[in-house]
């Protein structure tokens, strides 16, 4: 995770923004580092308040109208589940007289009165929760990341979700929060399908990459929810591997849409002229959201398969998988060369097509940094796809419990996938046929407010509260 | 009897701070239910840690380690608080500047008011 991080910050300074930028970015980059390490809840709050006020700056630093509102948005929601998880904190140093997570997880909680323990842990998750987004809290998002300057939602979309999904992984295995999984395996299931039906209704490039790393969260969810060594490795295995290729997707698609002037899919055309890092960049990309082979997206997606074979949230998965699959060609529209009215499948051929004939007048060269950025990612995505078991072998020694890393190239996977990308293309024409547009602007209008929110939220610590209640009997 | 009375307002000030952010489409008002939430999840902590008729935790001339334990109040809490205060002051700061900031671009306080922006 702390290498992601560093990833996701080597990519970003070759900008053209000064000083002051750079100084929040290095603070955001400082209090995700702190989250990562520290062993202590208060300081937890604290660097999660570093990162957050780092990031509401970047957000709107562009200072367009849109751009503020995102992150009021998230300024309110995400400070408002802060305060939440500091009434967590009260509430376990009251009771167990320690912040201490390593004097948590030898055993502080065992004398703990279920009933207060519970709401102690809700709150504690749900404040995290704000952050990294599943479903009931993942509103903000959406317009955060995609009003974002481009290099920042890499940031943000790459890194920042996974450091809140981390440290709520911490607070969960430091008090012992069993009982909770069960629920996240859910959450997890229906956030993964929920974001991916919004992700296929809209138009704007950004939204639908933002939309998708909500998708991928609930994957990453689900999969550690289902709480083997097995599911844990492809939680975070999935974790990086979505750090990686997010990262790649939202600078590609950053970078296309200051070249073509709109971030609407169904205006933006031949992109890719002049640049051809830019499509074999977004060809990768796309290949690995939706977990094609060699990449490393496929790796972990077989994994988190494996991990969660024979649940009944699996199916969901795998719904959220075809619907990946399909925005993904929604989104590959913009290699197509200029107007031309037929569905785009992703592959290198369209990309070259783009290159030759005319249209949009973008046809100059891709700035040396950004290439050398899109670049990095790009080697990145690709080599931990092609020795991705290995890596998760690894990984899983790490994890502490050795587990059975099924052998994610055998023929079976490779069948999977061809099926899951074959409905995924059907899903796809079904979209982008007039129907199918009238129904996504149907479902892109539906937005709740900010009131509707915070009734989810308490809504969401009262499930969070209640579920390891009703399991304990 | 001190702890109970804070608590109880400290909740009054968390209930009503909600309340505001969730009824009002005033963006300042907004942030003052975000302020009175803030507020209050403070007063919470500061009252479980007050004892009445305490000292404050400081060693002096008189009272030993153990006078303090017996007799100061908790100065963790206090601690905590401290450094929450100066988050919120900061957390607060930030969206009267970016309310600004709003009301310069659209010339419009309440959030809902401009229609393509999805609040």
């Amino acid at each position: 995770m702390v290498i992601t991080a560093i990833v996701a910050v080597a990519s970003l300074p070759h900008r053209r923004f000064d000083a002051t930028y750079q100084f929040f970015l290095l603070m955001t980059a400082a209090g995700m580092q702190s989250v990562v390490v520290t062993t202590d809840l208060f300081t937890m709050f604290v660097s999660f308040e570093i990162v957050a006020i780092g990031v509401y700056v970047l957000i709107a630093w562009e200072r367009t109208a849109q751009g503020l509102l995102a992150s009021l948005k998230y300024l309110f929601l995400s400070s408002v589940g802060i305060l939440f998880f500091l009434l967590g904190v009260f509430l376990v140093y009251r009771d167990l007289g320690t912040l201490s997570l390593l004097t948590i997880t030898r055993g502080a909680s065992a004398s703990w009165t279920p009933r207060v323990a519970a709401s102690a842990v809700a709150a504690l998750c749900v404040g995290i929760g704000v952050r990294t987004a599943f479903v009931p809290f993942h509103t903000w998002l959406p317009e955060a990341h995609a009003w974002a300057p481009h290099p920042v939602s890499a940031l943000l979309s790459g890194v920042l979700i996974k450091i809140s999904f981390l440290a709520m992984v911490r607070i969960v295995v430091a008090f012992r929060a069993v009982a909770l999984q069960p629920l996240f395996v859910w959450l997890g299931a229906i956030t993964a399908l929920v974001a991916v039906v919004w992700a296929l209704a809209q138009h704007d490039a950004k939204r639908l990459l933002a939309f998708h790393s909500i998708s991928q969260m609930g994957f990453i969810l689900a999969a550690w929810g289902a709480a083997d060594a097995l599911a844990a490795t492809a939680a975070y295995g999935h974790a990086v591997s979505h750090a990686l290729f997010k990262a790649l997707l939202f600078l590609v698609v950053g970078i296309a849409i200051e070249r073509s002037g709109s971030r609407d899919v169904f205006r933006m055309r031949g992109v890719a002229r002049g640049a051809p890092l830019l499509a074999v960049g977004l060809v990768v990309g796309a290949a690995a959201i939706s977990g094609i082979p060699p990449m490393n997206g496929f790796v972990s997606k077989r994994l988190v398969s494996a991990a969660m074979y024979g649940s009944p949230a699996y199916l969901l998965l795998r719904i959220a998988a075809v619907g990946t699959v399909a925005s993904f060609l929604k989104l590959s529209r913009v290699l197509l060369p200029a107007p031309r009215g037929e569905y785009a499948v992703a592959d290198g051929r369209n990309a070259a097509d783009g290159r030759q004939s005319g249209g949009v007048p973008t046809g100059m060269r891709l700035p040396v940094a950004e290439g050398a950025a899109v670049a990095v990612l790009l080697i990145l995505v690709v080599g931990t796809g092609v020795v991705g078991p290995q890596l998760a072998g690894g990984a899983a020694r790490l994890v502490g419990a050795p587990a059975e890393i099924p052998d994610v190239y055998r023929p079976s996977g490779l069948v999977d996938t061809v099926l899951t990308v074959g409905l995924g293309a059907i899903l796809a024409a079904l979209v982008l046929s007039p129907p199918g547009r009238r129904i996504g602007e149907r479902i892109s209008a539906v937005a709740p407010q900010l009131g509707t929110v915070l009734v989810f939220f308490v809504g969401g610590l009262v499930l969070f509260a209640l579920v390891p209640l009703l399991a304990a009997g | 009897m001190m702890t109970q009375i804070l608590t109880v307002l400290a909740f009054l000030l968390m209930a009503l701070g909600v309340w505001g952010l969730m009824s009002r489409r005033h963006l300042i008002r907004i942030i003052i239910g975000f302020s009175l939430l803030d507020t209050g999840v403070h007063l919470l902590l500061v009252a479980f840690g007050y004892r009445s008729g305490g000292t404050a935790p400081i060693l002096s001339d008189g009272i030993g380690v153990s006078g303090l334990v017996s007799g100061a109040v908790d100065p963790i809490p206090s601690a905590l608080v401290l450094t929450a205060i100066v988050i919120g002051l900061a957390v607060t700061a930030l969206m009267l500047s970016f309310a600004v900031r709003m009301y310069a671009r659209t010339r419009s306080i309440y959030i809902d008011k401009n229609k393509e922006l999805k609040w």
